[in-house]
Order: C-alpha cells, then structure tokens, then sequence
C-alpha cells in the first residue's frame, strides 16, 4: 500500500475470486470471463465438497417415523387432540396404547413394517390418505374414534383456525403441541425419513462411478484413436470397424439387456460396460486429431528420431490434445451418469445403495410420483441430478470456447 | 425494387469518363487495442476501360480500399470520413449513401470483385450453372434461356470446355478451373469496374499466365474497368495502365505505369521496386526497405514513411506531405522528390 | 432414391469401357448408394452375430436358465424342457454351435424371430409387429422436430453471434442437452401433471385411448398424437439443445467461408444466402450426427416409453426382460438395432442426396 507503484493499478476491490483464480493461471483468467463456465465451476466445487465432506457431517436417516410420511418440506407436525384432552396429550409418550389418526400422503404404498418392529411408540394409527383425509380424520377425533390426531402443520391449520367469517369447523378440536418433532428442509419420504439426508448420501457412489466410466472410457478411447492413427493399417482398420459397429448398436438397450443375463452388483463392473459402450465417438474424433497432429512438424520429427510410440503419444501428441480429452472426458462422465441413473431407474441393477437414482426408482415403483403431496421425494433426486449433469456441460462448454479459437469471441 | 426511393443525385463535379471518384475517404477499424487507422485521405480517379493497379507492402492497405467500394467491409470497420463517387449512364451516386437494397443490386452489377486467396469461392453444393442463374436471378434476370446462352458464351471466354464445366460440381475442377469460371462469372452482368485482389497468388506460373491472357481478351471485349491488387509488381506493370503505391493507408504516388516505373518521385515506390529481383541485377544490388511496416493504431508523425526512409529529414517528421501532382496525372506525396529522382538515375546508371 | 444412380463425374477421367466381371463389381461398389447399403447389411449382420453369441455365450445363458425354469416350475424332464426351450428358440440344441447359428440366420432371413416364452403360441416377429410402428412413429416425430427447430434456433444464434439472444439461447441448449431426457419426463411429469394438473396424466397412458377403434379418422389420429405428445416432448427437449449447440457452430464456420463472403458481393438476397448457401452447408454435418442421435434416442425411448406408459418397442422391451423372456428381448434388441441402422444409413442418403462430394469420394 505504500510503496510507490508506477504501473497502474485497476480501480477493483479484490475480490475472493481474484485469489481463487489466481492461482489456477490463465485457466481462472478465461473462466472468470465467461460466466456460464464460472457457474459450472462453481457447481463442480460444491459436488465436490457435497459428495466428500457431506456424509460425515449428515448421518444417513434410517429412522422409520410412521407418523411423518411424506412430511412437506420444512413441515412440523402438530398434534390434535380434543378439548378435554388437551392436557393429557402433549407429547408422542402420551399417546402408548392409544389410538392415533395419522394421514399418509405418500399417495401410494408405504412399505413399512409392522409398527411394533420399527421401535417407535406403541400406538394404533388409524392411515387415511390425503386429500378428503384430514376432514375424515378430525371428524374421527371428534367423534372419539381416536384419541389424538398427528398432522402436518399446514393441513392442521387449514381446518382449525377460525375462517374469515369467525367460524372454526371443529370447535371441539384443539392444536395440543404445535412443535413436535422437528421440520425437514426436504421433507420425509414414505416411510418418515429424512430426504435430504439421502440426498446428501445419494452422490457419492453415483458420482465415483460416473467419473471411473468416465475415465476408463477417455482412456480406451485415447490409447485406441492414437493407436489407430499412429500405427495405421490393418489396426486402423480394425479399430475403426469396431468402433462403428459399437457406435452403431444403441447402447442403453444392449446395457439392459446385459444387465438381465448378469449381475450387476458390482460398481466397478458396471461402470466398466459402460465404458466398453461408450469410447467410440471420442475413440474417432482422437483418430482424426491424433492424424492431423502428425503432420505437423514435432511430431514428424519425433517419428524421425524413433522415439518409440509410447513416447510420442505421452509426451507429443497429449499434452497438445489435453484440453479436447479433458472437456470429452467431462461429456464421457455425464454419459456414464445418464446409462447408471436409467439402469437403477428401470429397476435392472440390484439396489445396494441408496442412491438418487435408487430414490427414483422408488418413486416410480411405490407410486409417489403421481401423489401431488410427495413431489420433494422425486423431485430432490430429480434436482440433485439435472444440477450436476448441468454443472459438468457449462464447464465442459466453456473450455470447449476457450481452448477453440473458432468459437472464441470475435467481432 | 422498392420504386418510392429516390436516388441522391451528387452534383456531377465528375469527368466524363470517370465512372468512380474516391475523395478523401478514411476508414478505420475498431479493435480492443485501438483504432487501426486502415486507410487515410485517401482520393484518386478510375477511368472508363483503364486498369489501376493498387501496389504495397502487405498490410498496407489495398484490400481494405477495395472492399470500402463494395461495402464489404467487416463489421468492425468505419468510415470515418469521405465519399465514394459512382457514375452510370450519366447518374452519380454516394455508394456509402446507398441503401441495403441499392448497394445489393450495385455489387456484382455494376462492380464485381474477386478476393484475395478466395479458393472457394463457389459454394460446393450448387452447381456453378446454379451459381450462375442465382447471380443473374437476384439482379433480376431470369430468363433461362439468356442465362444458359450467356454463362455458355462466356465459358468459352475464359477458355474452358463450356459443355464440361456447366454441370458441374465446383469440387470437381481445379484450382485454375474455378478460378476462370469466377472471371466468368464476375463478367456475367457486364459491370463497369471488376475488382481483383490478388487473382492469381494460389496458382502456377502458367495457369496465371493463361489467366491473366483471358483477363486482357475479356476487357479488350467487355470494356470494364478493373482494378488490380498484386504483389507481384511485372504483372501489374503488364495489366494496369495506373498505378497507385499504397503505404500504411495513404496513397504515397499515382501516376501511369510509365510514371511510376521508370519515373517515380516517392522514395517508397523506388523501394518495392528496387526490392524486385532482375536478372540484370546482381543479388547483391537488391534493396530492401529497412524498418517495419508502421503500426497504423499510432501511425508516426508527419511522413508515415519517415523512420524508413534514407532521405528522411527534420521536416518529414513534422510536417505530412501533401500529395503534389508533378506531370499531369502523377502525384507524389514526398519533401524530397528531386533528391529521389536523383537516386533513381544513380541506379540506373549502375545496372 | 433409387433411380439415381451417379457414375464418377470426375472431369479427366474417361472410363474405359471393360467387361471383366470383378471391374464391374469395383465400379458398382464405387457408387455410393450402393456401398453405403452394404455397408448397412453388413453392420446388421455382425449385429445379430453378436447377438447370438452373445445370449449364449453369457454366464447365466439364458437357454439354460429357461431350461431350469421349465423344470422346476412345470415339473418336466431335462430332455422335455431343453426341446420346448430349443424349439421356441428356434435352434437345434444337438448341433454344433455353428449349425445353430447358420439354422438361426436361416430362419432369421424368413423373418421367423422365434416364438415368446411367456406366452407361447406367440410369434415374437408379430409382437414387434405390434409395437414397433408406435416408436418409430413417436420417435421419428421428436426427431423431426427437434432437428428442424434446433436447426432454425442454432442459425438465428449464429446471426446473433455474441449478442443477449445468443448467450442465452447458448445457455438454455447447454442445459436442456445437460439433463438426461428422463429426468425432463420426470420433471414435466411432475410439475405439470401431478402438481399443476395441466394433463391427466392417467388418460395419456397408452397409445391411444381404450375407447377409440383404430382408423384413419381424425378423431383416432388427435387421440395418437394427444398420447404421443408427452414423450414427444421429452425427446424434443432432451436432443434439440444439441442441435442448436451444433448448428450455431456449424453456422459460424460456415459463414466466415469464402463463398459467403463471395455470393454477398454477388448481391444474392440475404434469404437465398441464408437457405442456399448457409444452411444448406451448415446442415450438413448434423446428417453426420443424426446417426448417433437416432441411436440414443431410440435406446433412450425404453426409459421414457415405461415412464409415460406409451406401448412402444421399448416398454416391450423392458417388459420382455421383467418378465424373462429371452425370446422376446433377443428379438427386440436385434430389431431396435436393425432400426438404428436403417435410419442411419437413411441418413447418410440423404446427406449424399445434399453433398454432392461424397457421392464420388465417399468421404465424409
Ligand atoms: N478486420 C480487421 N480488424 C482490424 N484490423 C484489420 C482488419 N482487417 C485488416 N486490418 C488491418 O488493416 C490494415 C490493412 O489491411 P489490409 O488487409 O487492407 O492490407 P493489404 O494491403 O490488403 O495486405 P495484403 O497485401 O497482405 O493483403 C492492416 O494493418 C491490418 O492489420
Ligand atoms: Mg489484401
């Protein structure tokens, strides 16, 4: 600050970024300009943080909670009992051995077990489903059939508070604990767990799996297309046909298909198929490069010197192509992320882990997709999902523009 | 096509025979760095019929001239000063006045032109008949017939087999082929001034010259004008009976091809031709202009050509030389003329 | 199509007239058309190769895992259940596996896919019949507008190069290509069905409503396209942002080409530039990608297909494989990547019909 500069100085606070990309070189000079890139990037950092970091500071929500399925986001429960009551019932303890009248929202199955199993209260539900439910279920209590009503806050509210004209529907019904439990950002699936718990663990072995598909995709593609193009002839040859006749045949059926005949337990194994699957189109357009690079002069002059291959690929051709094999390896990984997610989805890979793509399939096979008041549980996969592809494609997109001078901003 | 315009009429301050008038025309382009100042002050005269060769160093200018007669010039380019005088039939128009539709209608009818290095000229997926109709058809000719007998008509002009070359593919000629069937084709409208940048860079010493033949024979026929662009200084001394020398955007010497060959007054001029390799000449004896082309966003001051120039005096870095005509018809913008007429007859006693 | 029959144009060439057999063959191989079709039937038939081997040559071979079946459930005798599984397979379980295959490709070449192990009596080339018409129907018309729509966007975008249209246009086709086009179905299921109710989404089930007999009525043909509009939709939202990325990029390289530049200065009205000149020549390697789109769109149609409940050839596939019939899912695959195929090699005549280039060379 107070030494003497004669450069001039920019008329900008520094800024977090500035630091940030600094340090990443031109790479964060270029992606500060564009800032579809910088939103990708960004979205990147925050998977990554997500899908490393988040576990340890979520526990996974296995918890069965009859009483909350399908909770709105951000809901609490209210419990409702009648006037006389009101002091006797306050909390879920209250309620052992009494009747409870709970509305399941789930719109579809709810697969839980008997309620004895789960650990939870020793209490009767009386399940009425949504919609024409809640009016049913107070007229339950009112009557005397249950003993307390447990409701979302925002159905509670809905038939208790006094309408406009000073009328409550249930004079006789009381709001007895306003705060029991505790809200869900997401909400809570069929079976009262916590969504966004399984949202933050549903990535991780999505994602591993995608970047590993990913990755041993770039990688046959890399070491066919330059072989292919560098050792020519029948390899060529060969390599080529093969890579038309996968290109050819629609991968995501074969996928299935393969996956009814074995099983796909194994992560590993899966992303490998889709990898075997998926080089083709890379595999031709690095043919084609890798061809065009070798006439140039370096890489002539390499082939004079005998450099053996291993070397000129390595250390000649690659680091020219880097930026085409990074922004195909991110398209390779949303590839992989699309042929995981439709496979789980279908139901065609055994479930070991509660993924967003397991949460998916869930939801179309318990029938909750079509229950208007259990959208957080398909929509929160469904979100979590588009995001990240969408992050991967801006970046990928941006390098794209930054690294093709045809694309790259002119007049 | 659109009968509500009215054409501004400029008031004829122009010869008879002169059918474009450029008068102190600047352009500029507007990059991040600054504005390229691409061409100054610039005015000269182009006669019914006669050829002007436009040399100079690359960079110095010539295509962004050309292209201002067109208004071709890319979107990052402005003129900022000057008029561009067009006369047909007794009318003269501003071409930078003109409307979209007018100056659509202007291009190819009335000045054609032909790029530098444009090996695709044609596009590769209509047939050059095809191209042919469509040119004829967007000036509002279409008579199938007169098309046909005309694109015929002048295949055989430019020497190719017209039956061969009228179905087909561009892709299926050669570089020379395509490059008479563009000459026929910027003949097709009958335009007053054809335009060419470079015509024959990208191809072998027969195939210019066999071009370069057919461009004699169509003018000798056809009348137009042309302006040249070459770098090759033999082939505009050959073509043109102007020549203008271009340097950093301004037009430094103008005069016949007689004036500037063997009687030029610009110290720039007797650079590039000195710089030309003679077989009379040892190589020793060639010259070359020392220095750089200036940068045209801080072009210097007073005479651009100053910092190169073995005559260079005090004077010159102030004060920018006007353009003075010494003969009639040959101007020269330079403090030292005589003393450049001096060197001249020192050379060529020395070869 | 088929009349056209270019010969090599080339200029210097004069053919020599011969009448050796093996010549003619080059110089027929030479055209085009023809070399792109058999190019075509040998992909398909390395395809169904593949395929064959494939099923059987898998751990948990799905002959024996059938054979099992038969035994356990219906209480035959090996011999009993290997013979009911040989013949609904349609191979000669005592043969080599070689005798098998050319018995396979015999019937094959008759149309003869085999019969349906779940329900027999049941011809699997009469199911594909049945459900095949509704996905390339379905499929072709995504396609089709996708194609065109993207195609129209990706120019303006180019015209508007660095312009607020443009970064924006650029922004939402980098997304719409990002998201897989399930997950759109799942979206506009959701939002729009479920929850703003802007559909029934249990009405658009099928292919056409119950209630309706099939017939050229234009009652019948809205309830098509009323049932095929949803994964109509999601195709065009999941591929048209890659055709718009594609054309505008196209489009810019082609607009800075020589004969643009060269027929403006020819005074050539903007639209004929536009449609003649830079369309025509932008378009083109989109025909390139249109092989791979079909493919994946197709492949992709088994998820969309079961999510919209539209009986297609997918949903039967997927429903073939719930059900473990191997017949049925051998025969569907092999007919899925037939189709891919023949719009593929549909394509690359169509893009020989608008590049007159490759007519002659034969590269792209
Ligand atoms: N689109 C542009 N944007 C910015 N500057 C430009 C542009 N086109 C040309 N220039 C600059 O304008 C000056 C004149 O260029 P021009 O192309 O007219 O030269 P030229 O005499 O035709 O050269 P050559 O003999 O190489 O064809 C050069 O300094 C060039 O760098
Ligand atoms: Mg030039």
């Amino acid at each position: 600050m107070t030494a003497t500069t004669y450069e001039p100085t920019r008329q900008r606070s520094p800024h977090f970024f500035d630091s940030l990309f600094a340090s990443l070189g031109i790479f964060g000079l270029a992606l500060r300009r564009n800032r579809a890139g910088m939103v990708g990037f960004i979205g990147l950092m925050i998977y990554a943080v997500w899908v490393l970091i988040g576990p340890y500071l979520v526990p996974f929500d296995d918890q069965v909670r009859l009483d909350q399925i399908a909770s709105p986001p951000g809901s609490r429960l209210v419990m409702i009992t009648r006037v006389e009551d009101v002091s006797r019932y306050t909390s879920l303890d209250d309620l052992n051995g009494q009747t409870v009248g709970v509305l399941d929202r789930s719109g579809g199955e709810t697969m839980v077990e008997p309620y004895e199993d789960s650990g939870a209260l020793e209490v009767e539900t009386e399940r009425f489903s949504s919609g024409r439910g809640v009016p049913a279920l107070l007229d339950q209590l009112a009557e005397g059939d249950v003993d307390a009503v447990v409701l979302f806050s925002d159905a509670a509210k809905r038939y208790l508070t006094p309408s406009s004209s000073g009328e409550n529907d249930y004079p006789g019904l009381v709001v007895s604990n306003a705060e029991l439990g505790r809200p869900y950002i997401l909400g809570t699936d069929t079976q009262g767990r916590d969504i966004l718990s399984h949202i933050v663990h549903g990535g991780t072995t999505l994602i591993t799996t995608a970047l590993v598909a990913g990755l041993m995709s770039t990688l046959i593609a890399v070491v066919l297309g330059a072989m292919a193009a560098l050792v020519g002839g029948m390899v060529d040859t060969i390599v080529t046909a093969i890579a038309n006749l996968v290109l050819t045949i629609p991968s995501f059926p074969l996928l299935i298909v393969l996956a009814a005949l074995i099983q796909l337990n194994n992560p590993l194994m899966l992303a490998l198929l889709i990898a075997l699957l998926s080089w083709p189109v890379l595999m031709r357009a690095i043919r084609s490069q890798v061809l065009s690079l070798r006439e140039r002069d370096y890489v002539e002059a390499a082939f004079a010197l005998d450099l053996g291959l291993r070397h000129i690929i390595l250390r000649e051709i690659l680091p020219n192509m880097m930026s085409f094999v990074a922004i195909n390896f991110i398209f390779a990984v949303t590839r992989a992320m699309y042929d995981q997610v439709g496979l789980i989805f279908l139901g065609m890979v055994p479930i070991n882990d509660y993924t967003w793509g397991v949460m998916l399939y869930f939801g179309r096979s318990r029938g909750t997709l079509f229950s208007p008041d259990s959208a957080s549980m398909v929509l929160s996969p469904v979100i979590a999902i588009a995001l990240f592809q969408v992050s991967m494609v801006l970046f990928a997109r941006s390098l794209e523009e930054m690294f093709d001078p045809r694309l790259r901003t002119a007049k | 096509m659109i009968g509500a315009v009215k054409p501004t009429i400029v008031e004829n301050t122009m010869k008879n025979d002169v059918i474009l008038q450029v008068q102190d025309l600047s352009i500029v382009y507007q990059t991040p760095r600054g504005d390229v100042m691409a061409t100054t002050d610039v005015s000269f005269d182009l006669r019914k019929g006669e050829t002007m060769a436009l040399i100079g160093e690359s960079g110095s200018g010539k295509t962004t001239l050309s292209l201002s007669f067109i208004r071709m010039l890319p979107n990052s380019a402005r003129v900022t000063k000057g008029k561009i005088l067009y006369s047909r039939d007794g009318v003269t128009r501003d071409i930078l006045e003109m409307s979209d539709n007018e100056i659509r209608r202007f291009r190819w009818s009335d000045c054609a032109m032909v790029f530098q290095g444009a090996q695709n000229a044609f596009n590769p997926v209509l047939r050059v008949r095809q191209q042919f109709a469509d040119t004829a058809a967007a000036h509002g000719k279409t008579d199938k017939a007169w098309i046909k007998q005309r694109t015929l008509e002048l295949f055989k002009l430019v020497r190719l087999d017209p039956e061969r070359v009228y179905e087909a593919y561009p892709h299926e000629m050669s570089g020379g082929m395509r490059q008479r069937s563009l000459l026929a084709l910027g003949v097709l409208l009958d335009p007053q001034i054809v335009i060419l940048d470079e015509p024959t860079t990208a191809l072998d010493i027969l195939t210019q010259r066999a071009i370069i033949d057919v461009l004699k024979e169509m003018q000798q026929r056809l009348n137009f004008s042309i302006i040249f662009i070459s770098h090759d200084l033999a082939l505009a001394a050959e073509m043109a009976s102007r020549v203008a020398t271009v340097y950093a955007g301004e037009i430094v010497e103008e005069g016949s091809v007689e004036d500037i060959f063997y009687r030029h007054r610009h110290p720039y001029t007797l650079g590039l031709i000195r710089s030309v390799p003679r077989l009379s000449r040892q190589q020793d004896e060639l010259m070359s202009i020392p220095g750089e082309p200036p940068n045209l966003i801080t072009p210097p001051s007073g005479c651009k050509f100053h910092p190169r120039c073995m005559f260079a005096s005090d004077k010159c870095k102030v004060d920018p030389p006007p353009l003075v005509e010494y003969e009639p018809g040959h101007r020269a913008a330079c403090w030292h003329t005589d003393k450049v007429a001096a060197a001249r007859i020192a050379f060529a006693a020395q070869d | 199509m088929a009349t056209h029959t270019p010969t090599a144009p080339a200029l210097e060439a004069a053919p020599v007239p011969s009448f050796h057999l093996l010549d003619y063959l080059r110089r027929f191989y030479a055209n085009y058309t023809v070399r792109t079709i058999f190019k075509a039937l040998v992909t398909i038939w390395a395809v169904i190769t593949f395929t064959f081997f494939l099923i059987r040559l898998m751990p948990g071979n799905p002959v024996e895992v059938y054979v099992d079946f038969l035994m356990n459930q219906q209480n035959m005798t090996y011999d009993e259940a290997y013979s009911r599984a040989a013949s609904q397979f349609r191979f000669d379980p005592d043969a080599s596996p070689v005798t098998q295959y050319v018995e396979y490709m015999g019937h094959l070449l008759q149309g003869d896919l085999g019969e349906s192990i779940t329900s027999s009596g049941t011809r699997v080339i009469d199911q594909i019949a049945r459900f095949l018409p509704w996905t390339i129907f379905s499929v072709g018309l995504g396609l089709l507008i996708s194609f065109t729509l993207g195609a129209t966007l990706g120019t303006i975008m180019a015209y508007k190069r660095n312009t607020f249209i443009d970064h924006t246009l650029s922004l939402i086709s980098s997304i719409l290509s990002a998201v897989p086009n399930y997950i759109w179905g799942l979206m506009i299921l959701i939002i729009f069905g479920v929850q703003l109710r802007w559909f029934n989404v249990g009405e658009l089930r099928g292919t056409y409503s119950p209630t309706m007999t099939p017939g050229f009525t234009l009652e019948f043909l809205g309830d098509v396209l009323k049932h095929a509009m949803l994964p109509v939709l999601v195709y065009v939202t999941g591929s048209i942002g890659g055709w718009m990325l594609n054309m505008r990029n196209s489009t810019i390289g082609t607009l800075g080409e020589d004969y643009v530049g060269v027929a403006r200065a020819r005074g050539l009205t903007s639209s004929r530039i536009l449609l003649a000149y830079v369309g025509r020549n932008a378009s083109l390697p989109m025909f390139t990608l249109l092989a791979i789109n079909i493919g994946f769109i197709i492949g992709g149609s088994v998820i969309i297909e079961e999510l919209f409940v539209y009986k297609g050839i997918g949903s039967f596939l997927y429903w073939s494989i719930s059900q473990r019939d191997y017949t049925s899912m051998q025969g569907v695959f092999l007919i899925i990547t037939i189709s891919v195929v023949v719009s593929n090699l549909m394509a690359d005549l169509l893009y020989s019909r608008l590049d007159p280039r490759v007519r002659v060379s034969g590269e792209k």
